[in-house]
């Protein structure tokens, strides 16, 4: 049955299949039975979950606003590095400020003689 | 280059159902599927037509489902279906159906599966399998016999459930 009866995996399979061999099959009961019983196994086999919802973020490929953002943390970090920078610089650069109060530093002369 | 969101979502129905009959278990399929996306996604999808990439991702599939088997041949888990006494005759005729199919040789079930439950072509599954599309074929053909002896008292409740249900047997042959 399995070579004579291949006609009908065929046509179950919507393969090309000989016409006058696909007769000879669907004449023969056994072959009727059989591709009763295979329709009927191919509904059996179909799983009873039904198909999830499935989204998965692509690990690779990052969306725009990703991109943005770290272009934006970027330009923020090398501009106040810059500011930073150039605050300092002037500080460094600028007179002392005038003093306030005035220490004036003299010889250590020891009291008790030696 | 093919877009790797596009691929999956045109194939992620077809690649859980696989799962589910290939693996059995709808969080095992679902685990599975989302695995074969980040594979995709950190690889260079190559050029190809349509058929030819399901086939290519399938492969990835296949892949995976064997190693899960490899990985509960190790770790065995029991299963939590088997022992409960008041299931409903479909869920009967599903167990019965993971049963049969786990008999069989795991090139035998993928070729099956692909095509019976993914809805893959013959070249498809060629290319996923690494066979010629003859050898598909002959051995969807072989396999379909051999689960219909294993589940022949299945098929007949089958057959009585549909009849009963709907007064007539479901009659369409297509997917």
């Amino acid at each position: 049955m399995s070579t004579t009866h291949e006609v009908i995996s065929a046509l179950l399979d919507d393969q090309p299949f000989d016409r006058q061999q696909l007769a000879d099959a669907l004449n023969d009961p056994a072959g009727r039975a059989l591709l009763i019983d295979l329709a009927t196994l191919r509904r059996m086999v179909q799983p009873i979950e039904a198909v999830p919802d499935i989204r998965v973020a692509d690990p690779v490929r990052r969306g725009p606003w990703r991109v943005l953002a770290a272009a934006a943390m970027l330009f923020l970090a090398l501009g106040g590095g810059y500011l930073v920078g150039e605050r300092r610089a002037v500080s460094s650069t600028a007179e002392a400020p005038a003093p306030t109060r005035v220490v004036e530093a003299v010889p250590f002369v020891p009291s008790g003689g030696m | 280059m093919a877009d790797p969101e596009g691929l999956f979502s045109a194939n992620h129905g077809r690649l859980f159902r696989y799962f589910c009959r290939a693996v059995g278990g709808a969080e095992t399929a679902r685990d599975l599927t989302q695995e074969v996306f980040l594979r995709v996604s950190r690889t260079a999808i190559p050029v190809a037509a349509d058929g030819d990439l399901r086939g290519w991702l399938f492969r990835i599939a296949r892949n995976l489902a064997l190693d899960h088997h490899r990985g509960r041949r190790r770790h065995p888990e029991p299963s939590a279906l088997v022992d409960e006494p008041t299931r409903p005759p479909s869920q009967d005729v599903s167990l019965a159906v993971n049963e049969a199919l786990r008999s069989l040789q795991p090139l035998d079930r993928d070729v099956f599966v692909m095509r019976e439950v993914a809805g893959l072509g013959y070249d498809e599954i060629a290319a996923a399998c690494e066979l010629t599309p003859d050898a598909v074929r002959s051995r969807i053909h072989r396999t379909r016999l051999q689960l219909r002896d294993q589940l022949a008292a299945p098929i007949a409740t089958f057959q009585t459930l549909a009849t009963s249900s709907t007064g007539q047997t479901h009659g369409s042959i297509d997917q």
